[in-house]
């Protein structure tokens, strides 16, 4: 399948942090053509594994996460559902927001109301409203009806599709971090039937946006002897500084800083370097927000690298990439499980 | 009705920019048009003979326009500087799509990451001037490819019915009110009435005050949507009207004073023929009426609005019950308008 269509197949499930199996589905029909076998532990990590057959060959991790930010339903006002987020929301893009809970019945559509301007005053609007102050209107009559198809504890997600813009360019919610996924997926499709010198673990991650609680087990369980954390970085925007993020379209990024080995980061860009293909390099001064801070203390220690897709407007429904960074990167992580065995 | 509603609903008028919803309403409003005309702004006029010929006509009206942005500028990086048509509260637009142009290119209205802002920064709400339509244009040069500045923005356009019968779409304010107009045009009329559809209204009513003059009504019916504000938050006593109550009929809203005595005999009417009304609980809004009522010589004026929630968002709400209520009120105020007024 090619990269668009991944991408866009992945961002359009529903899968907040604690609810990644809504996704599970989509990621293993697209993953297990390349891996021998696949399963998930209890925490909800889906984990793809490819074995090249030499004993004592090294494991490599390819580490992206499955969930996305979210919402989650925690009590009634009057109609209305109040609500709080799973993961780094932030409020000021809530109101006149879409979005859908994901109900026993099945999904469920609601926008979240926000006041006309005619009844706010002008100081008003200077002021964000707080997520206390804002609900769900997922058009029920009545607070009984509400509590008994939405019970408290239903999650929601953004509503928003994936969607094209102009020739390279895709958007829409969740991209952090099925991109990712899409782009670990395209890896393994270049990978197939050539002859490897490493095990390789695929490893969809859950609940990355609450704090890297996922790899934790993830990791535990694959005891990997090296991993790469594929997350999403801030792209550069209107409002997001140059000096802290990375260019839309200007390749890959490869993670420098103490989260990542040095030995790994040097290897990803030479491989880089000698392949041709475009990256840039994302400095981090301590941790780095990624599975790789998890990944990299597991066990006994793991020589972790990162490599990043540069994404505008981050935990919005309307996420920004572009195709030709992830093809980057797809081709990068390739070649890198390739340069395993490999002379230097 | 409510087909109609979503197709309109479907289209892009942001005020000045009016032209796919005047097409498709002449389109339907054609076969049952005694006479048409146009006028410099673009109001729309569709005369259609009743059963009486008063004096001064009967005039129903709805607005075309419904609010968005308007592209200023266009950034070194390709971003476009942005303006908005009618009145918008800025907390609704922010990590949202947008279309823009004759060719719906889709931009975002994007802000800095979460994770990059401090707690200030989030007690704050981005001034307009620091907001950008980002429509992922390499540079300038390419993005002037796809816009210009002057060129109108729409909000997201999906429609879908959901919950216990609502409706969520942009611009329900005022296609709600066209389409009841379109409804009214296909039955038998009490008295000749002229249907106006009118350009930017939510600019300050303009279209509405040239089609005064021409019309030159005796009575004025406004068909609109109108904010309700019955929202989970809002304080009891503090809401505008509520969805599901039937429509809306003000005393006073923020442009217009309407005649008391008008006032009471079309909401006896309502009462009378049983169907569910309410008035405006808080002075707020302001529709067409303001600018016909005291346009040249006067007329008598009364506004009927089905209520919405999150009314100039792109995620207005309605319930389509009350919409529905729209057009049958309509033809019950143009029968007893037509024994005079």
């Amino acid at each position: 399948m090619e990269m668009r269509e991944m991408i866009a197949a992945l961002a359009s499930q529903r899968a907040p942090a604690g609810f990644e199996r809504g996704a599970h589905q989509t990621a293993a029909e697209l993953l297990r053509p390349f891996v021998d076998d696949l399963e998930t532990d209890v925490l909800g990590n889906l984990i793809g594994k490819r074995r090249c057959g030499v004993e004592g060959a090294p494991v490599v991790m390819l580490d992206a996460h499955l969930d996305e930010v979210g919402l989650i339903v925690t009590g009634y006002e009057g109609a209305f559902l109040r609500f709080d987020s799973i993961g780094g929301v932030d409020e000021r893009i809530l109101p006149a927001a879409e979005v859908v809970l994901l109900a026993p019945e099945g999904p469920i559509r609601g926008v979240i109301d926000a006041l006309p301007p005619h009844v706010v005053p002008e100081s008003e609007r200077e002021k964000p409203v707080p997520m206390e102050k804002l609900f769900i209107d997922a058009g029920f009559s009545d607070g009984e009806q509400a509590a008994e198809r939405v019970p408290r504890g239903t999650p929601a997600v953004y509503a928003t599709p994936c969607f094209a813009m102009g020739e390279h360019l895709l958007a829409g919610k969740s991209l952090d971090d099925r991109s990712c996924a899409a782009i670990l997926i395209a890896a393994m499709q270049k990978l197939h039937g050539k002859t490897l010198a490493a095990d390789v673990a695929v490893h969809l991650a859950a609940q990355e946006e609450v704090g890297g609680r996922g790899a934790l087990t993830g990791a535990w369980g694959v005891d990997p002897d090296y991993a790469l954390a594929v997350d999403v970085t801030f792209g550069t925007a209107p409002g997001t500084p140059a000096d802290r993020s990375c260019r839309l379209g200007g390749g890959t990024a490869i993670g420098l800083g103490p989260a990542a080995a040095r030995t790994v980061s040097d290897k990803l860009i030479a491989v880089a370097e000698k392949r041709g293909i475009p990256y840039q390099l994302e400095v981090m001064g301590g941790r780095s927000g990624t599975d790789a801070d998890e990944i990299q203390t597991t066990r006994g220690g793991v020589a972790t690298g990162l490599v990043s897709l540069p994404l505008r407007y981050m935990h919005t429904p309307t996420e920004i990439i572009d195709l030709r960074d992830a093809e980057a990167a797809a081709e990068l992580i390739a070649a890198w499980i390739e340069s395993f065995g490999e002379e230097d | 009705m409510l087909d109609t509603v979503k197709k309109l609903c479907a289209l892009s008028g942001v005020s000045g920019w009016e032209d796919e919803v005047r097409d498709y309403i002449l389109e339907r409003a054609l076969p049952f048009a005694d006479e048409t005309a146009t006028d410099p702004m673009g109001n729309i006029y569709i005369f259609k003979k009743g059963a009486v010929s008063p004096d001064r006509p009967l005039m129903v009206c709805a607005h075309m326009d419904e609010v968005g942005v308007i592209v200023t500028g266009i950034d070194e990086d390709g971003c476009l500087r942005f303006d908005f048509c009618g009145g918008v509260d800025r907390r609704v637009v922010l990590g949202k799509r947008v279309f823009i142009g004759a060719q719906a290119v889709p931009g975002v209205i994007g802000i800095k990451p979460i994770h990059l802002t401090d707690p200030g920064e989030r007690a704050a709400v981005p001034k307009l001037d620091a907001l950008r339509v980002d429509i992922g244009a390499e540079d300038a040069a390419d993005a002037r490819k796809r816009v210009r500045p002057g060129d109108r923005g729409v909000f997201d356009n999906t429609i879908y019915e959901f919950g216990d019968g609502f409706l969520k779409a942009k611009a329900l304010d005022d296609r709600v009110g066209c389409a009841a107009m379109l409804k009214l045009l296909e039955g038998e009329l009490p008295a000749d009435t002229w249907f106006v559809f009118t350009v930017q209204e939510e600019v300050g009513c303009r279209g509405a005050a040239v089609a005064a003059s021409r019309v030159r009504p005796g009575f004025a019916l406004v068909l609109e949507g109108t904010t309700a504000a019955d929202v989970g938050g809002v304080e009891k006593g503090m809401e505008v009207c509520f969805l599901g109550r039937g429509v809306v009929i003000p005393f006073m809203d923020k442009g217009t004073i309407y005649d008391h005595a008008v006032y009471e005999r079309f909401t006896a009417l309502a009462e009378a023929g049983g169907v569910p009304w309410q008035t405006k609980g808080r002075i707020a809004g302001g529709t067409d009426a303001s600018a016909i009522q005291r346009r040249d010589a006067g007329a008598a004026v009364l506004t009927v609005s089905a209520p919405l929630r999150n009314i100039h968002s792109p995620a207005s709400v309605g319930k389509i019950g009350d919409i529905e209520l729209m057009p049958v009120f309509a033809g019950m105020v143009l029968e007893e308008a037509a024994r005079g007024y």
